[in-house]
């Protein structure tokens, strides 16, 4: 266990209160209290600070600390990335701490694979139940030791890349739904480097979002939705405009001056058909990509565009005209049109227009800022800590087919993105994993995945942990520190901290790979250790300051039109009238939120339900169905049925249904059980992860359960009314 | 000095995303009461988002209102409290004495802004969920009624310091949890007392409006309205 005076030395007790002004000094209250354990003060709060790890944005918090407990997370004022905010994930981190359910100490299986039995174990126990197996496969198979984890970044990375690559095995997979793929392939296809851009758009006069989602769940919701708010009302003449396309009424849609529905899967058409009145009325920064694009535009006049897609093509137009005329101007893609199977296509072509009109490298446009540079000392090893933001869905697609071939005798598993609830049933997660004899999980909670296991490893929560970070975007090169804010809360130890130990115990290449007495020691070796510039950093929550130099997108000439694949949704439109329209819910993301109450309590802020998933669908489709709000349904595609309560959404394209992700959970814990069923058991399992990838038919079922929604589902009062 | 705190709600700003409402639940304790109770409509948020449906497709909107405790000058849940339990602090602040209150709910009723909340069980943190709990405030018991304060221990605190280092309280020396954590800015927090703080310039805005003025209330939550448009 961390020792208490050290954790202190290294930059805990001055910690945050020094740039709060120490402002919880004056609160004194009577509490009865014999002996002080070090570091517990009467009535007094620390703030430290640390980063989230609730999404991959990777955000910095500070933590208000009071008699050794941890009472709050606030986002950190110093912190590039969010400045001081955070959003409701970020904030619930606490109940993960705090959380009833976590894993206390280790656990070994005591019962058939997913009855989820188990035993607590000693952590020596758990160690030698470790060992003995993962010793007899590195002298006869080292490969078949597979790693499958969630994005990793920072040390974290470093240390899982190492370990396997010294134990002889090439089988890590990297797992994110949310991965986006479709962007790195199109940035790379428009702009020449394959990244996820900066979007200023605090200095941006003009946005075309399609799909887009950048306020709630997309790459990094706080950074953006920060720079939102700036875009709306921080300069004195300008209020930067804001259109968006898509199937959907979103949240993000909502904020939108303009919200202009287009039939789902025809994003990329729309700003095709955008791309050719820039072209054709001479509106274009780029002319030499445009002169080159214009024969291959031909095709898309707005005419033939709204065709395809329903958006008027007086609107097209005019969207174009603005688009051109306001610079600088920003055109995003979100994550659902990026989860289309044609994401690729759809992507390339609204980056198409940022190319055309000149805004890239410029402030107010995108840039692309050279992140390699923070982990350069590393050299070929960099790319084991920067952010690997690709989903590695074909990865653990051929990882599944190896497991049921047998190639595995050990699979380490870990990570929030909780395989096993994240991919389609139709992979058969859980029957390949059968295949491998011994099954490890390092985890602080019991879900769908880690219930397969044989052994589970139980982890500290990012507040207990050591640990660094590099934000996917809006970080301006900085680093972010990890740092227990409290005493671990559990036995418990953090995944590196098992690999470095086991690397010792297995000698040889291993051992010299991981030369460290423990992860903390890692990370203090990497950033100068205990006094000196490593002890303000963590003070601040980072290193903070370093700006790294724009790398402008350095190929944008060579620009063709992209292509769509023909890509069809799953099932006969006759027969599946709806297009199924999936989204990351903004309270539970990927569905790693649903065992937090606070997040489950939280009213969505589109259907304000609560609690348990839903179906969107449009009031006049919904009449059609002889279906009223809250009614049941059964939701049947090709690949799969399930139950959802109806709740209505004016603003959704009537032949589209929407549900959020996240519910839906079997294994997750008391507050995640029972909520609802997975959407994702209606998805085919395609060559790509695609969250738009099929068509649905409803027919009304009678539920047991109710959807239980804040107020009135159509509103108390008119808005009107109150104003 | 005397104080006249207030709230902007800059509607042109707030995108609904309901992290106010998590990180209020957070610094205030607030129980979190389980699906059968919020279908009840029970919730104990002391701010919600409030979601209106404008239109119809393919003109449908969405609007967002986030709605606090309007801390109304002249506040109509004070008037029909039996026993002072609601009352008027030295700030001008619509307070709550949770031992005073006896539970007949005629405050909520009068509210025209339903924000007040009442404890119709004692609500449990499951352990050790309970650690998260402030201690700067009480856990209300059953038959309490409860509401927004605009983090009054946050104001005290600020007040505390200030006189600790004596000074008067500054500019930003007070956010309510609510306005700290909203990611796009739409709340500001301060004191219209001060003629040079940031609220009192920023509600000098013509967007301003209260909700439903014509009651009389006098709400101290003033919201700006949203904008239309790329110009200002
Ligand atoms: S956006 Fe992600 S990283 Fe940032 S506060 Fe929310 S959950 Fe945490
Ligand atoms: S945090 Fe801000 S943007 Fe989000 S709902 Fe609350 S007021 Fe609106």
């Amino acid at each position: 266990m961390l020792d208490r005076r050290q954790f202190l030395k290294l930059g805990g007790a001055t910690a945050f209160a020094t740039l709060f002004g120490g402002c919880d000094k004056v609160q004194r209250r009577l509490i009865p209290f014999v002996i002080p354990p070090e570091n517990y003060t009467l009535g007094e709060a620390l703030w430290y600070a640390s980063g989230c790890d609730q999404c991959p944005a990777g955000c910095g918090i500070v933590v208000r600390v009071s008699e050794g407990r941890a009472k709050k997370i606030e986002g950190n004022p110093l912190h590039p990335v969010n400045r001081g905010k955070l959003c409701a994930r970020g904030q619930a981190a606490l109940q993960a701490l705090y959380h009833p359910e976590r894993f206390s100490r280790p656990m070994k299986r005591s019962g058939p694979r997913g009855s989820g039995a188990y035993a607590p174990v000693s952590w020596e126990e758990a160690l030698s139940l470790l060992m003995e197996p993962l010793k007899k496969i590195k002298a006869e198979a080292p490969s078949s030791l597979l790693m499958l984890t969630g994005p990793m970044r920072g040390h974290a990375g470093l240390v899982a890349g190492r370990f396997m690559k010294s134990f002889g095995s090439p089988n890590r997979v990297a797992w994110d739904p949310f991965g986006p793929d479709a962007m790195l392939s199109a940035n790379a296809a428009a702009y020449g480097v394959r990244d996820l851009p900066e979007h200023d758009l605090a200095n941006a006069r003009y946005l075309l979002s399609f799909s887009g989602d950048f306020l709630e769940t997309g790459i990094s919701p706080v950074h953006y939705a920060r720079e939102y708010g700036r875009m709306r009302g921080d300069r004195e003449t300008i209020r930067g405009k804001f259109v968006h396309f898509g199937p959907r009424l979103s949240m993000t849609a909502a904020a939108a001056d303009l919200f202009l529905p287009c039939a789902p899967g025809t994003e990329g058409f729309v700003a095709l058909g955008i791309a050719h009145v820039m072209v054709r009325d001479r509106l274009t920064a780029a002319s030499s990509a445009a002169g080159r694009l214009a024969d291959d535009l031909g095709a898309w006049s707005p005419e033939e565009v709204e065709k395809k897609t329903g958006v008027h093509a007086h609107d097209i137009a005019a969207a174009a005209e603005e688009f051109a005329r306001n610079q600088p101007g920003l055109a995003i893609a979100g994550t659902t049109a990026a989860t289309c199977a044609d994401g690729a296509f759809h992507c390339s072509a609204v980056a198409l227009l940022n190319v055309l009109a000149g805004n890239v490298g410029k402030p107010g446009g995108l840039s692309f800022p050279n992140r390699a540079q923070a982990f350069a000392k590393y050299g070929p090893e960099a790319g084991l800590l920067s952010p690997s933001p690709e989903s590695g869905y074909a990865g653990t697609r051929a990882a599944l087919e190896k497991m049921r071939g047998g190639a595995f005798r050990i699979a380490f598993l870990s990570g929030a993105t909780n395989p096993a609830f994240t991919l389609p049933p139709s992979l058969k997660f859980g029957e390949a994993l059968s295949k491998v004899p011994f099954v490890v999980a390092f985890a602080s909670f019991l879900d769908e995945t880690t219930s397969l296991a044989d052994l589970v490893l139980p982890v500290p929560t990012a507040l207990e942990t050591w640990g660094d970070d590099l934000a996917p975007v809006g970080h301006a090169g900085a680093i972010t520190l990890r740092q227990p804010v409290v005493e671990p809360f559990h036995d418990t130890r953090s995944m590196p901290d098992i690999l470095i130990a086991a690397a010792k115990e297995l000698g040889g290449e291993p051992a010299k790979a991981l030369p460290w007495g423990s992860f903390r020691e890692c990370i203090e070796k990497a950033y100068g250790g205990p006094g000196g510039e490593m002890e303000k950093a963590l003070q601040r929550g980072g290193f903070l300051g370093e700006a790294s130099s724009p790398r402008s997108a350095v190929r944008t000439g060579g620009v063709s039109l992209p292509k769509a694949a023909d890509r069809p949704l799953e099932g006969d439109p006759k027969a599946f009238p709806l297009a199924l329209h999936l989204y990351p819910s903004i309270a539970l993301y990927d569905g790693r939120g649903a065992n937090l109450p606070w997040l489950q309590e939280m009213p969505d802020p589109v259907s304000t339900a609560v609690w348990r998933n839903w179906i969107e669908i449009n009031p006049k489709t919904a009449a059609g169905l002889g279906l009223a709000e809250g009614d049941g349904v059964t939701v049947t595609s090709p690949s799969g049925k399930i139950t959802a309560h109806v709740a209505f959404n004016p603003g959704i394209a009537p032949d589209v249904a929407a549900m959020p992700l996240g519910q839906g959970h079997t294994k997750y814990g008391k507050y995640a059980n029972g909520r609802g069923e997975n959407p994702i058991s209606l998805l085919p399992a395609g060559e790509t992860y695609a969250l738009q990838a099929t068509r649905v038919a409803l027919v009304k079922t009678k539920l047991s359960t109710a959807l239980a929604r804040t107020g009135h589902p159509e509103g108390q009062w008119k808005v009107k009314n109150m104003m | 000095m005397k104080h006249t705190w207030a709230m902007a709600i800059d509607l042109d700003r707030c995108t609904g995303c309901g992290a106010c409402v998590v990180a209020c639940n957070a610094e205030n304790n607030i129980p979190t009461i389980g699906e059968t109770e919020a279908g009840k409509n029970r919730l104990m948020h002391w701010i919600r988002v409030n979601r209106y449906w404008e239109g119809e497709f393919p003109e449908a909107q969405a609007v967002y209102l986030p709605m606090p405790c309007m801390q109304c000058e002249r506040a109509p849940c004070e008037l029909v409290c039996p026993v002072y339990a609601t009352y008027h602090n030295e700030d001008g602040l619509n307070a709550m004495v949770y031992n005073r209150c006896i539970g007949t709910r005629y405050c909520a009723n009068n509210c025209p802004y339903s924000v007040r909340v009442f404890n119709w069980y004692d609500y449990k943190w499951e352990k050790p969920l309970d650690e998260q709990l402030s201690p700067d405030l009480t856990v209300r018991s059953r038959g309490v009624m409860e509401k927004c304060t605009f983090c009054i221990q946050r104001i005290r605190r600020a007040k505390e310091t200030a006189a600790e280092e004596g000074r008067e309280i500054r500019d930003g020396d007070v956010v309510p949890a609510c306005a700290q954590t909203c990611p796009p800015g739409a709340l500001l927090f301060g004191d219209l007392a001060d003629p040079h703080s940031e609220i009192t310039r920023k509600l000098k805005d013509p967007r301003r409006f209260r909700l439903m003025e014509h009651l009389g209330t006098e709400p101290r939550v003033v919201y700006l309205k949203r904008q239309k448009g790329a110009g200002r």
